[in-house]
């Protein structure tokens, strides 16, 4: 009796939490459609606020930025990540402390040490030698050196999951180091690859304090613009952009749910399928 | 033969390839994160040393001024100002880390009591959020207590606030804020020590007469304990540092440590103080993450709190 | 249907090597003698793994490297394998030298303890991995693959997914993926322990009759020296890096070399020789007993399935008295803790239908000379 009473208000508490966490998101969707400009009364569903959008030339070179941004730093920082993974699992025995310093040095510290740290760093250098102009290429290098880790770990974490012999059965049938490359580990990692892009683009796009310091004037992206926007005054129009970008999250999160749910019908299904078997 | 009349010749061969297989691998990476975090850190401590030129840029000759100006000694004296906002940071970060616990505790203790295959999905909608740009997610609380909406109106009715006035900007914004962008974090590591929890201690306890307060007590909460710290740690740490919802939710007046010291690089510049405030920043980080390791280590349950 | 590759052919010439059963010479490829000279190897600055190894193995043998886990057997077959370069010595398969070789050009193939299946590979997919790596062409491949699956009977298991196999299935698809390389030598790393009495006994057999059929030489490590004796044409007993002795299961089993061996095999009757005499009498702890060709060494085995009891006190030549101090009655057979004034005998007694005598029961036991051996520390 008790425990059904508390079964119900842990139920309760959740559906509140939820609704604090989904209301700010809902109210900006909401607005987003509103007739008029007021922040505080609905007054009538108009798309006037999307199709200021599009005129917005503003905005739309701040989309491209973020694409450009998030897009080419993932690749870059999928690269460099992944060989940093397998590098650490490949030396797992030796004494690596150094290199695990460095790399939890991009996660722990604040955001707002690492952005005017670049950007102190940046200016002096083109102070100096006239390279590294405040743009899209500092927040490029801004953002690979933050995802760096995140890539490096998930795939190390991905490599420690592995049967060590399957390292050696692979050599042992004949693999030649390329081969093994291509053939036995790329194809292994994959969904750990996939998973490390998707978490830097998302990283990337989320990013605002880093960038805030990283760009330059020609450089800004969604969230420099939205900030911008919200530091000249509410408007209607944030809204809009807001809640594109919302629903761009919400789809990824669909996308992921499915992904993890088609997933362990594959490799993660044989350690699974003894705690699912085992429900009614 | 024994061993020692054996010369190991192919050993260092071995060996010299496998370090130049390990420079291949991490010295791209390292090198990287090297050059492009932790010189320029470095520079920016330097500059905390320095001298504050005449447009704010750092200059020699080297001096702790900056450090003395963080502390509130100005041309006109000592100015409580910096200091308030040093402790407003530490009380916020302080509550917001505490309410989320409040918050997060029940919540991932109910998500493991649902059904298995719901779990995920429970996950991810509490993660969902924190996947949108705090910019947005902080923009949609401005608009949220903004003078007019039904949330003004009610602490206006009840006489919290002054009439057409919002409910920001104000330090409790601030504190709706960080418990808003923070609460994911601590729910995540929560839930994987819930769901790890030895279901068995728990059962013994009831069956040694403890009720169900003292079985939570001794059996339910020192499993939990791992997840709790790691949690601390995920939060505590970036709310200390926030920036972004001081600046837009707090005002002048809600301001803390991440505002004062942005805004030695953004408007009033003054690089040696801000980054006099950063080293403060740091300083605090790794004191933070330190006394984690050590409660962590203490509890036995190391791993997780090494985030 | 025996695939043309792999079966023996019909050939009449009998082996020359004596202790290889049943096999037929023609089958057996001459490229798959192996030679060892003096491996050494080690871990770190202290841990010895291989002493100084010699070995030489016969193409078509199936050799089994037994001992301990930490004596070294693992490290001798990774070193075949190529996934461990000895610090000194050379490995030498069908007379050419391939100490230098990396892994993956030897002609040599390894069954891991663990299966080692490529999780993102389906079972066909696994067993064509090798092939695929030699650049064979797919329709070869795809021949070759469909060949093994019906030499190892998998029936439909190669339209599976690796995590949808048993450990018993799992074990045969990477016997049968070592096996469709055509391998000169096919090492076993504790291929059975990670499954239960049953289907271990069973593969045991199975694994007998491929290796049979192919005349190929496998090398088969293990720790139980049960399956070492069922399975091998010669055993190599290994302990801190040393191979202590080399033989057909029965040798190793009867006549140990050393103190070690005899232990490792199960044995505890163990006396140490205070005296010899004319004619192969030897004073030990137990008493007086004569051994038809002692050697050397200051210990005496004897070994329970050779002792006799009889009922009551029956003296004489190569007889002693004893206590029973406990019975074990196993069915098949009873094993007895003697007494022989205050030193301790075990003896096993074949159940004939016969009396069995009980604890507390004055006993003579009986031993034949023959059946004594002398070893060494």
């Amino acid at each position: 009796m008790r425990k059904r009473n508390l079964q119900r208000g842990l139920s309760a508490f959740w559906w509140l939490t939820l609704a604090f966490l989904y209301l700010p998101l809902v109210v900006v969707v909401v607005f987003s459609f509103n007739a008029t400009n007021s922040a505080a009364h609905f007054t009538g569903v108009s798309l006037r606020w999307y199709r200021r959008l599009l005129g917005n030339e503003e905005i739309l070179s701040a989309f491209a930025n973020s694409m450009i941004l998030a897009i080419t730093s993932s690749v870059i920082a999928l690269v460099i990540g992944c060989l940093i993974g397998y590098g650490m699992y490949r030396h797992r025995h030796r004494k690596l402390g150094w290199l695990i310093v460095l790399i939890y040095l991009p996660i722990v510290l604040p955001d707002i040490v690492f952005g005017i740290s670049e950007m102190t760093f940046f200016v002096q250098i083109h102070r100096l030698t006239g390279l590294l102009q405040p743009g899209l290429e500092t927040m490029i290098i801004a953002h690979v050196t933050f995802q760096i880790p995140f890539v490096a770990l998930i795939v190390y974490s991905r490599f420690v999951g592995l049967d060590p012999s399957l390292f050696e059965a692979a050599k042992d049938l004949y693999a030649s180091p390329w081969q093994r490359a291509l053939h036995f580990m790329l194809p292994t990692i994959k969904p750990a690859l996939i998973s490390a892009f998707f978490l830097s683009f998302t990283l990337s796009i989320d990013d605002f304090v880093i960038s805030f310091f990283t760009a330059g004037p020609e450089s800004a992206t969604l969230p420099i613009y939205i900030w911008g926007a919200i530091r000249k005054g509410v408007s209607p129009e944030i809204n809009a952009i807001a809640t594109l970008m919302i629903g761009a999250v919400a789809i990824a999160a669909v996308l992921s749910l499915l992904f993890s749910y088609r997933r362990p019908t594959r490799s993660t299904a044989n350690h699974r399928r003894g705690t699912e078997e085992s429900e009614p | 033969m024994a061993y020692s009349d054996v010369i190991p010749s192919l050993r260092s061969r071995a060996l010299v390839s496998e370090s130049r297989h390990l420079l291949f691998t991490v010295a791209p990476g390292a090198f990287w994160i090297f050059v492009f975090l932790v010189l320029p850190s470095a520079y920016l401590m330097g500059v905390a040393f320095m001298t504050t030129g005449p447009y704010g840029l750092p200059e020699m000759p080297l001096s702790v001024e900056s450090f003395r100006r963080l502390a509130g000694f100005g041309f006109l004296g000592w100015s409580p100002g910096n200091l308030y906002t040093l402790l407003r940071s530490l009380w916020q970060t302080l509550v917001s880390t505490a309410l989320v616990v409040v918050i997060a505790y029940p919540i991932a203790y109910y998500i493991t009591t649902c059904r298995e295959k719901w779990r995920p999905i429970m996950l991810l909608l509490v993660v969902v959020p924190s996947w949108t740009n705090q910019v947005i997610r902080t923009f949609g609380w401005m608009n949220l207590l903004a003078p007019g909406t039904p949330l003004a109106n009610l602490a206006e009715s009840v006489g919290l606030i002054d009439p057409n006035m919002g409910l920001y900007p104000s330090n409790f914004a601030v504190t709706l804020g960080l418990v808003y962008n923070f609460l994911p974090f601590m729910v995540l590591p929560l839930y994987a020590a819930f769901e790890k929890l030895d279901t068995a201690q728990v059962q013994a306890a009831q069956d040694l007469y403890a009720s169900p307060v003292r079985a939570f007590w001794h059996a339910v909460f020192p499993q939990t304990l791992p997840g709790l710290l790691a949690g601390t740690v995920l939060v505590a740490i970036p709310a200390f540092g926030m920036y972004v919802i001081p600046e837009l939710l707090g005002g002048g007046k809600g301001m803390m440590l991440g505002n004062l010291v942005a805004n030695q690089f953004a408007g009033s510049a003054n690089w040696p103080l801000g980054a006099a405030g950063a080293i403060l920043m740091l300083i605090a980080t790794f004191i933070g993450l330190f006394a984690m390791r050590r409660v962590g280590k203490r509890l036995g349950g190391g791993e997780e709190v090494v985030i | 249907m025996t695939p043309s590759t792999m079966a023996p052919d019909t050939g009449t010439r009998k082996p020359d090597t004596a202790h290889v059963r049943d096999i037929d010479k023609s089958s057996v490829r001459e490229a798959s003698s192996i030679e060892l000279q003096g491996l050494h190897k080690r871990f770190g600055k202290t841990t010895i793994a291989l002493d100084g190894v010699d070995l030489t193995i016969e193409a078509g043998e199936f050799f089994t490297l037994l001992g301990p886990s930490g004596c070294g057997k693992t490290t001798l077959l990774r070193i075949l394998a190529g996934l461990e370069e000895p610090d000194a010595g050379r490995l030498k398969i069908g007379g050419r030298d391939i100490t230098d070789t990396p892994p993956h050009k030897r002609s040599v193939n390894t069954v891991f303890q663990s299966y080692a299946l490529f999780p993102h590979l389906s079972v066909r997919d696994n067993l064509a991995f090798g092939l695929r790596m030699r650049g064979m062409p797919l329709e070869r491949r795809n021949a070759k693959v469909a060949e093994i699956a019906e030499f190892i009977q998998l029936g439909d298991l190669v339209e599976r997914r690796v995590d949808q196999l048993s450990g018993g299935q799992r074990q045969r698809i990477a016997l049968a993926r070592a096996l469709v390389c055509e391998p000169d030598v096919l090492l076993l790393d504790e291929p059975l322990s990670a499954l239960d009495a049953g289907l271990r006994s069973q593969l045991q057999v199975e694994l007998l009759r491929v290796q049979k059929r192919l005349g190929m030489t496998f090398i088969f490590v293990t720790h139980d020296q049960q399956e070492a004796m069922v399975m091998s044409d010669r055993i190599a007993v290994l302990d801190s890096g040393i191979i202590q002795q080399v033989g057909p299961p029965r040798d190793v089993y009867e006549r140990p070399v050393n103190a070690f061996v005899a232990r490792f095999m199960g044995h505890d009757n163990l006396y140490r020789i205070t005296a010899r005499g004319e004619g192969g009498r030897l004073s030990t702890e137990l008493g007086e007993l004569h051994c038809e060709s002692p050697g050397a060494g200051e210990l005496l085995l004897v070994r329970p399935e050779t002792l006799d009891l009889l009922p009551g006190e029956q003296p004489g030549k190569n007889r002693l008295l004893a206590t029973v101090g406990e019975r074990l009655y196993r069915g098949s057979h009873a094993e007895y803790r003697l007494d022989i004034g205050g030193t301790s005998l075990q003896a096993t007694v074949n159940n004939r239908g016969r009396h069995l005598p009980e604890v507390g029961e004055r006993v003579t036991v009986a031993v034949a000379a023959e059946d004594l051996v002398t070893l060494g520390q």
